[in-house]
């Protein structure tokens, strides 16, 4: 399989998108083969592999690129390692030396301790640290849990309370901050509890169910089969059942667990991974990928079966190629190998050769393996990993299925999709402006504009709660930790208001689930159902909390603003236009005039029914979700209508205020209507009911109709038009009469009239007239 | 110059439409001595007026109309103008114009037997009784071939334009169709240039809409309601009527009649009856029409602005009718791209005409929607030829005394319009006029930039101030303030 992607290497030198393949890991991977160490750790809590050797651990950070830093090194003293982990402020490590025995050894003092258990009823079968707040190590026996709070100043642990039942194997991840208890003849009953930091929630016991192999003999549920990932900031399990090979999907409520739905499996090993909110089903055997977009209870696999691709570096040309061919030699016959652990949630260790490889998703690759734009559309528009990619994706999707013509039908539902993403982005704005209105000023003062700092929070408030750990990325991340930095200030002034905790995070995770909330709008499901029963990754929001602290200490907003425009723009690939901000992968309705319609005009131009029929469902869509559309794209209907000589329709659109009067728009139709005096006067009609009464004037003076002009002018008070203007054009009428009385108008009206060089200039001309 | 189509007629005799014709001819050339440009309009006799249409260049209309004693027989020149440019238009809608037929056939026979059917069938929706009743005084509240449009918010309208692009975009690929939507008698959106538009609205509100398939009589209810138990003795010089309307809702053709439909083809698209809803939702319409050895299965009709043939297809649901033409020359095989076209209508746009349907109907005032307490008018955009007036149920209520003094108002007005025309053809003539009638109403006429406001207000205060300011607090409600601009 591996050798596939390098039959055809034309299509790997492509960046990707032509390459077979939705997915793949990127060169290089993080190197952590040093020698002498024995196997690989992944501490999810802290998100560092380790590596134990004799009597020290080398950790190395893993973020969001896989740069080698050189490890970090702790003693721990020599003795078997079964599992290690820090604790969550990198104070501790628990080794659990033995199935009797946990050593922490404080990293400052280097002192140490041991947490044993009684050897003849019980064994430990492994801990982790929480960031609960009753409790700071988790125990798990097979007799129960033990919950155990650390004391400083005695440097031990003290017990605070102890669940006991029996227990076969259990499920953990800190992502989840969740774990499941096994018990059962099968391993089939499940206790579970969420340790998050607003509290121990305790989950209802539920049964796993498993297909029978044969009438007599009951297969049994290993850890390995149970995965939990997080969705879309919902918690889910996956349990992979042998006997009728499907995954089926469970999701968690807070006082439920429900069965959602069953993938079929193709390979009698599996491995699972989250991107993006993507679930990716790995079937190890066949080698292949298979990809889920969990969203509205959907579960039709978005593409076919295919291979993970190992890409290299960013490199182009023909260089590129040989750098896939190496790579391919290289690392080629690992790709799926024995010695492959895939972590929680996107990444894959390989134990043999000390490699940490990140999975990616090729979204260009998915959006074009489908046909169908609007479905693709709604999947890019969920995706929030990489937003101006993302948005420069759908945006040039938007281009070319209207260059292809694609029926109008289609191009509604695209349009709609992109509309009601960026209508749910306003909202969520709104909402933010609403619950913030104090903090405003402060961000104003901060930021370019109080709306992008506020969409900006907004989105990465969402991202990483739908993400559920705060991954800041390398590459991309000055936007990003510049919005994040936004949200801080956004929570902070939230903590100042509310004064208990648990609050600001009820603040922050009902804003953050409502964005999906509002997305899933259309299943019909009520807004308040989710927010009250959805389990949720609520702690995430204390990891990315943690971050952001860190990092708002060390620059200052409006520095990191400037950073943030500079390298995202960096990576935009439109750069003649005006580059859109990127903030989200919404796109807004003046984006999508600058970077569609005004990009397709002069290709479509030739065909003005389509691209007209195209702008009226865009404004349908616009107006449904209450918002408004660029200027501009009225000015190009005005423009397309009167070159086609579409009168009625354009005067049907003008007195339906489908064209929203405004004093451009009727300029534009006074433009238009110099060789076409009807459409003129539609701009006219624009302007008198826009009471622009001084255009008005100008207007009826250049038509000629200055005694109408001269009316006009006195019943709206209109006194900044030129009195040699009127004057001028009774001159031009070679009407002496209505010179006359012109004259008399402004003599008699405009006081010290008779003083001017005007007076004195046309009265001779009337005495020479007469 | 000349008078090609005398019908054969049984009430007059050969001599009299003879001699009708003679004087006609010359009445235009000697007239013409005098105004080369525009000849006579008008000839008024003792006991018959004469109204003169120049339809093409070379071919008159000739209307002739016998006055009774009863004073029921004031009538507007321009009014009996606009029949014949009516008849006229939507005969060329269906037939193409006079000249092209005459340019076919020298001898005038195809053209005759044509226009004979044609001005029959227009001429059924006149009759009241078993007279013709041309437009009277009674009807100067009205504007013969304008369209009525129906107001929609901007919401609605963008959806009804929605599916305007639909049914124009999404039939054949890169070929137009054009459209016009009705909501009932009224229009929603059209494609078509205003001409054509106001032809094809004529032609669906006699014909097409919901209410006129229903209704076995004339459909043009304004007619019928205006003027009820009056009787008018009209006389067309180019044609006649028939002793009675019902034969030719009962299709029955003497011997002549039939052998002229064998011998040409005699396509009556104003026969009444000819349409009728089908169990898709289209309208079918009964005739097969035959042009020139082919068999159209539906009707087709020319597009003046255009110049194009377009066949005629009628989707109707509800109150909601959808006249959709598609141009002739892009289907090569009639039937079955007619076929196709209904096809994809109903694939891409039934769900949306379903919903504007609903959106329209619910925002539907009723009848007596556009009615102003107070005001009886009459609005008309020329540029657009749109007009507005009060629902005919609240004009029949006004006294005869203020509808007359309204009538005599238009003419002036008519003629004024005429003279400014001729004066300052590019300038817009703008006016006003107020008159107090005997009856203590003021009548009111005001005409500015292209906007025609014709205004009666029974039991109003009596000075002119108020009601100048009736008519400025109208203009301003009701018309974006175009007739308050001094």
């Amino acid at each position: 399989m591996s050798g596939k992607a390098s039959s055809d290497p034309s299509q790997v030198g492509l960046s990707g998108s032509g390459a077979l393949s939705h997915v793949y890991i990127q060169h290089p991977p993080l190197r952590c083969n040093v020698p002498g160490t024995q196997g690989l750790y992944y501490d999810d809590g802290n998100k560092l592999l380790l590596a134990p050797s004799s009597d020290q651990v080398l950790s190395w950070k893993v973020g969001p690129s896989t740069q080698s830093d050189p490890p970090n090194s702790d003693f721990i003293g020599e003795g078997p390692v079964l599992s290690i982990r820090y604790s969550l402020d990198g104070k501790l490590i628990g080794i659990q030396r033995s199935n009797q025995e946990i050593q922490f050894i404080n990293r400052e003092s280097r002192e140490t301790f041991s947490r044993r258990c009684r050897p003849d009823s019980e064994s430990i079968l492994g801990f982790f640290w929480t960031d609960c707040p009753s409790c700071d190590v988790l125990l798990i026996k097979t007799s129960g849990i033990d919950l155990l709070s650390y004391e400083p100043d005695l440097n031990t642990l003290r017990l605070v309370e102890a669940k006991r039942f029996s227990v076969s194997w259990y499920v953990y991840t800190h992502e989840s901050r969740m774990v499941l208890l096994a018990s059962g003849m099968q391993c089939t009953i499940f206790s579970g509890y969420q340790f998050s930091s607003g509290g121990i929630i305790r989950l209802p016991k539920f049964e796993m169910a498993m297909a029978k192999a044969e009438a007599n003999h009951k297969p049994v549920l290993a850890a390995e089969d149970i995965h939990i990932v997080i969705i879309y900031g919902r918690v889910y399990c996956l349990q992979f059942d042998r006997v009728s090979m499907q995954l089926n999907l469970y999701r968690f409520y807070r006082d439920a667990v429900v069965q959602q739905g069953a993938l079929p499996i193709y390979s009698s090993r599996i491995a699972v991974s989250v991107i993006d909110n993507v679930l990716l089903v790995h079937q190890v055997d066949a080698k292949v990928v298979i990809i889920y977009d969990v969203f509205l209870d959907c579960l039709s696999p978005i593409s076919a079966p295919l291979p993970l691709l190992l890409r290299g570096s960013s490199v182009s040309g023909r260089q590129a190629l040989q750098v896939e061919d190496n790579l391919t030699s290289a690392y080629g016959a690992m790709i799926y190998g024995d010695s492959w652990t895939f972590l929680v949630p996107d990444l894959i260790c390989d134990i043999d050769n000390g490699l940490l490889w990140r999975i990616c998703l090729d979204l260009e690759a998915i959006a074009s393996s489908s046909s169908d734009v609007p479905s693709v559309l709604e999947f890019l528009q969920r995706r929030r990993s990489d937003p101006s990619k993302i948005k420069m994706l759908c945006l040039s999707i938007m281009r070319a299925i209207m260059l292809e013509r694609r029926p109008i039908s289609i191009i509604t539902r695209a349009i709609d999709v992109l509309v009601t993403s960026y209508a749910h982005l306003v909202k969520m704005e709104n909402a933010f402006q609403g619950g913030d209105r104090s903090s405003k000023k402060s961000q104003n003062s901060g930021s370019q504009s109080a709306n992008t700092s506020n969409i900006v929070s907004a989105e990465s408030l969402d991202e990483t709660m739908n993400r559920g750990k705060s991954i800041i990325k390398g590459a991309e991340s000055e936007t990003q930790q510049s919005t994040i930095r936004n949200l801080v200030n956004v929570n902070d002034n939230h903590a100042k208001k509310s004064t208990s905790k648990a609050s600001l995070d009820s603040v922050s995770d009902s804003d953050g689930d409502a964005n999906l909330d509002a997305m899933r709008s259309n299943s019909g499901e009520s807004l308040d159902k989710y927010l009250s029963t959805d389990l949720l990754s609520s702690d995430a929001m204390q990891d990315v909390k943690k971050n952001m602290k860190h990092d708002y200490l060390k620059q200052s907003p409006i520095e990191s603003e400037g950073l943030g425009c500079s390298s995202s723009r960096s990576d935009s690939c439109i750069s003649n236009q005006q580059e859109p901000q990127i903030i989200s992968v919404a796109i807004s309705l003046d984006e999508m005039y600058h970077f569609v319609f005004a990009l397709v005009e002069e290709e479509l131009g030739g065909d003005p029914a389509y691209l007209i029929a195209v702008i009226v469902e865009c404004l349908r869509c616009s107006t449904k979700e209450k918002l408004r559309v660029h200027p501009n794209l009225y000015m190009m209907m005005i423009q397309m209508l009167a070159r086609t000589n579409r009168y009625s329709e354009l005067a049907l659109f003008v007195t339906n205020k489908i064209l929203e009067p405004s004093k451009e728009v009727a300029l534009q139709l006074l433009e238009q209507g110099r060789q076409n005096f009807q459409i003129r006067k539609l701009g006219m009609d624009m302007l008198r009911q826009l009471s622009l009464h001084h255009d008005f004037v100008t207007v009826l003076l250049q038509d000629g109709y200055y005694l109408e002009a001269l009316r006009y002018a006195r019943k709206h008070k209109v006194i900044t038009v030129q009195p040699s203007l009127f004057l001028e054009a009774a001159v031009a009428a070679n009407n002496s009469q209505h010179l006359a009385a012109v004259l008399r108008f402004f003599s008699d009206f405009t006081p010290s009239f008779k003083l001017t060089s005007d007076y004195n200039r046309y009265h001779t001309m009337l005495i020479e007239m007469s | 110059m000349g008078l090609p189509a005398m019908a054969a007629n049984e009430d007059f005799p050969y001599s009299v439409q003879l001699s009708v014709v003679g004087l006609s001819e010359g009445l235009i050339t000697f007239t013409r001595i005098f105004s080369p440009d525009a000849a006579c309009e008008v000839i008024e006799e003792e006991r018959h007026s004469h109204v003169f249409y120049q339809a093409e260049p070379d071919i008159w209309m000739v209307m002739i109309v016998e006055k009774n004693k009863d004073n029921e027989s004031d009538w507007r020149c321009d009014a009996l103008i606009d029949v014949l440019k009516e008849a006229h238009s939507l005969f060329t809608m269906f037939n193409g114009s006079l000249q092209a037929l005459l340019d076919k056939q020298p001898s005038g026979e195809l053209a005759r037997s044509r226009l004979y059917t044609f001005i029959n069938d227009y001429l059924s929706d006149f009759y009241v009784g078993k007279k013709i009743q041309v437009p009277s005084f009674r009807d100067c509240l009205k504007e013969r071939r304008t369209v009525q449009m129906l107001t929609v918010s901007r919401e609605v309208a963008i959806e009804v334009q929605s599916l305007a692009t639909v049914i124009g975009t999404s039939s054949l690929g890169s070929i137009a169709c054009k459209s016009l939507i009705l909501f009932q008698d009224l229009l929603v959106a059209t494609t078509l240039s205003p001409g054509d538009t106001a032809n094809m609205f004529t032609y669906a509100v006699l014909r097409l809409t919901p209410h006129a398939l229903s209704s076995n009589t004339s459909s043009w209810t304004y007619l019928r309601r205006g003027v009820s138990g009056s009787s008018i003795t009209a006389s067309s010089g180019l044609l006649n009527s028939r002793s009675s309307p019902e034969e030719y809702h009962h299709g029955s053709h003497d011997s002549s009649m039939g052998e002229q439909s064998n011998r040409y083809h005699m396509p009556r698209p104003l026969q009444r009856d000819n349409w009728s809803k089908g169990k898709d939702g289209f309208l079918v319409c009964d005739i097969q029409l035959n042009v020139g050895g082919l068999v159209y299965l539906a009707p087709v009709v020319w597009l003046q602005q255009s110049e194009e043939h377009m066949y005629l297809c009628i989707y109707q649901h509800r109150n909601l009718t959808i006249i959709v033409l598609i141009p002739v020359c892009s289907q090569t095989d009639g039937e079955q791209g007619i076929a196709l076209v209904k096809k994809q209508l109903l694939e891409n746009a039934s769900e949306k005409i379903v919903h504007v349907e609903e959106k329209l109907s619910r925002g539907w005032g009723g009848e007596n929607a556009y009615h102003v307490s107070g005001y009886r008018y009459l609005l008309v955009d020329t540029d657009k030829s749109i007009s507005r007036t009060s629902p005919p149920g609240k004009v029949m209520t006004l006294a005869k005394d203020s509808l007359f003094t309204l009538n005599k108002l238009r003419e002036e007005v008519d003629l004024e319009k005429t003279r400014a025309n001729r004066e300052k053809p590019d300038q817009e003539k703008n006016l006003e006029i107020c008159i107090r009638a005997k009856n203590n109403s003021w009548i009111i006429a005001k005409i500015t930039q292209g906007r025609e406001l014709y205004m009666v207000m029974e039991k109003a205060n009596e000075t002119l101030l108020y009601a100048s300011d009736a008519v400025e607090k109208f203009s301003d409600r009701y018309c974006d303030g175009a007739f308050s601009l001094d």
